[in-house]
């Protein structure tokens, strides 16, 4: 039994961002189960202590405590991601992973508000929200678009990395609040492929069927 | 300029996978753009009989869609073939969904809901294409067009300025220096159009280096479009 522990609320896409890189990376861990909604459990005092920022998610891995989804993903694929590559250690491949890593943690996160507020009665304006959201989108289908002229199938490099890992979830969901897949194509094949990778899972709001 | 007459494009040929669908519109009407398994492309309305969802959410088995909703699945013809619920129903033969006359012509998918259209003007205009993307943008078509027409792409080949051509209601022809574009116009409906991009010619010529010319171009067509061009304030300007 690993000594890993995550944090989690099923409907929380930064939470499906650590479970599908802990199940491409076959990972045994525990999972506490949090009432994010309506419960707001990640904001009482008792998981504060443990994550100051009150955000999901959090691991522990034995002495170690870390919140944000991505620096959750860069400590999975570099302590046990052996050889496959998820985190390129050096060079082009390494920066531009971080590149994408970064704006998942910024720019796109937009996509994360325009859900809360649609699903989870988070504050915010919808209008905004849903056209900043198709504003990053459509950067991501830019990139694929231009990634395919190439001959590339993945955001860096020549296999599936944590890139494709952080970014998938708000394009998978973006029905949720509204915005369809019609205008990214490059972005529909890209999810297609991401779907066929080992240890791939869903999490509702994403059909297992398509 | 009604999805009655006339055909339309509604995507690129290979953004359609085998086994694969996707939603979009034409003046408003959701649609279904969908491929089975054995290659053929359909569009058909983007609704479900049984509880009006989405057909284009749903999912793709040899060249039957099914709804992702109770798994109600369709024949190529639109008939309802099976209802899981019901796994030894006759279906009745009301239950169908409507379907459009749907060809591939110039690296892209075009459909009519006309019986009588004769084929489509992208038939037979090239052997082969290379695609470049669909631009989607957000602002009525005509205005699309005239941004086109102020703005044509410089050559990847050649040097002959660019010229423009109107081959159909919907399809346009660039020529520039030693290269063709063939430009299929989707009215997706108000303030929202397309432009499905190939470059008319052998993938030798124009995969990777062609195509990464033609994307930047109309790239910026679509930025150039949406944000009104920056103005320096006049102080600013002085000063520099």
């Amino acid at each position: 039994m690993s000594g890993i522990q995550l944090y989690n609320y099923d409907l929380d896409e930064n939470c499906y961002r650590v479970r599908l890189a802990l199940s491409m990376l076959g990972i045994a861990c525990k999972t506490v189960a949090m009432n994010a909604f309506p419960g707001n459990e990640h904001k009482a005092p008792a998981f504060l202590a443990i994550n100051p920022l009150g955000t999901l998610p959090v691991l522990k891995d034995e002495e170690l405590t870390l919140f944000g989804a991505e620096a959750i993903l860069c400590h999975l694929a570099r302590a046990h991601g052996g050889d496959t590559g998820l985190l390129p250690a050096h060079g082009d491949a390494y920066a531009q992973v971080m590149q994408w890593l970064f704006f998942s943690a910024g720019e796109l996160s937009v996509t994360v508000e325009a859900r809360g507020n649609a699903l989870l009665d988070q504050p915010g304006d919808a209008v905004a929200l849903r056209a900043g959201a198709r504003r990053v989108l459509r950067v991501m289908d830019d990139h694929m678009t231009a990634r395919g002229h190439a001959g590339a199938d993945w955001f860096v490099g020549e296999h599936a990395t944590l890139a494709d890992i952080a970014l998938f979830p708000a394009f998978a969901l973006s029905r949720d609040y509204g915005v369809d897949h019609d205008e990214y194509p490059a972005l529909r094949r890209w999810g297609r492929r991401f779907r066929t990778l080992p240890g791939f899972l869903t999490m509702p709001g994403i059909p297992d069927y398509h | 300029m009604t999805f009655i007459q006339g055909w339309h494009p509604v995507a690129l040929s290979v953004s359609i996978e085998p086994g694969s669908s996707a939603g979009t519109h034409i003046g408003g009407q959701e649609l279904v753009v969908w491929r089975d398994n054995s290659g053929v492309a359909h569009v058909w309305e983007d609704r479900c009989p049984h509880r009006g969802m989405k057909l284009s959410f749903g999912f793709v088995r040899g060249d039957h869609i099914a709804c992702l909703y109770h798994g109600w699945q369709y024949d190529i013809a639109g008939q309802c073939r099976y209802v899981p619920a019901h796994p030894n129903l006759e279906v009745p033969a009301t239950i169908k969904v409507p379907v459009f006359r749907t060809v591939e012509a110039a690296g892209m998918i075009w459909t009519s809901a006309d019986a009588d259209a004769g084929s489509p003007a992208a038939a037979g205009t090239a052997d082969e294409t290379v695609p470049v993307r669909s631009l989607y943008v957000d602002c009525d078509a005509d205005e699309l067009i005239a941004a086109l027409k102020a703005d044509l792409p410089a050559p990847f080949k050649g040097k002959s300025t660019a010229t423009i051509a109107q081959l159909g209601d919907d399809l346009f022809r660039v020529a520039t220096g030693d290269d063709t574009l063939l430009l299929g116009l989707q009215r997706l409906e108000d303030e929202r159009a397309a432009l499905h991009i190939v470059i008319a010619g052998p993938a030798a010529s124009y995969a990777g280096a062609g195509q990464a010319h033609f994307l930047a171009w109309a790239t910026a067509l679509r930025g150039r479009l949406e944000q009104p061009a920056m103005t320096w304030p006049a102080h600013q300007a002085e000063a520099v």
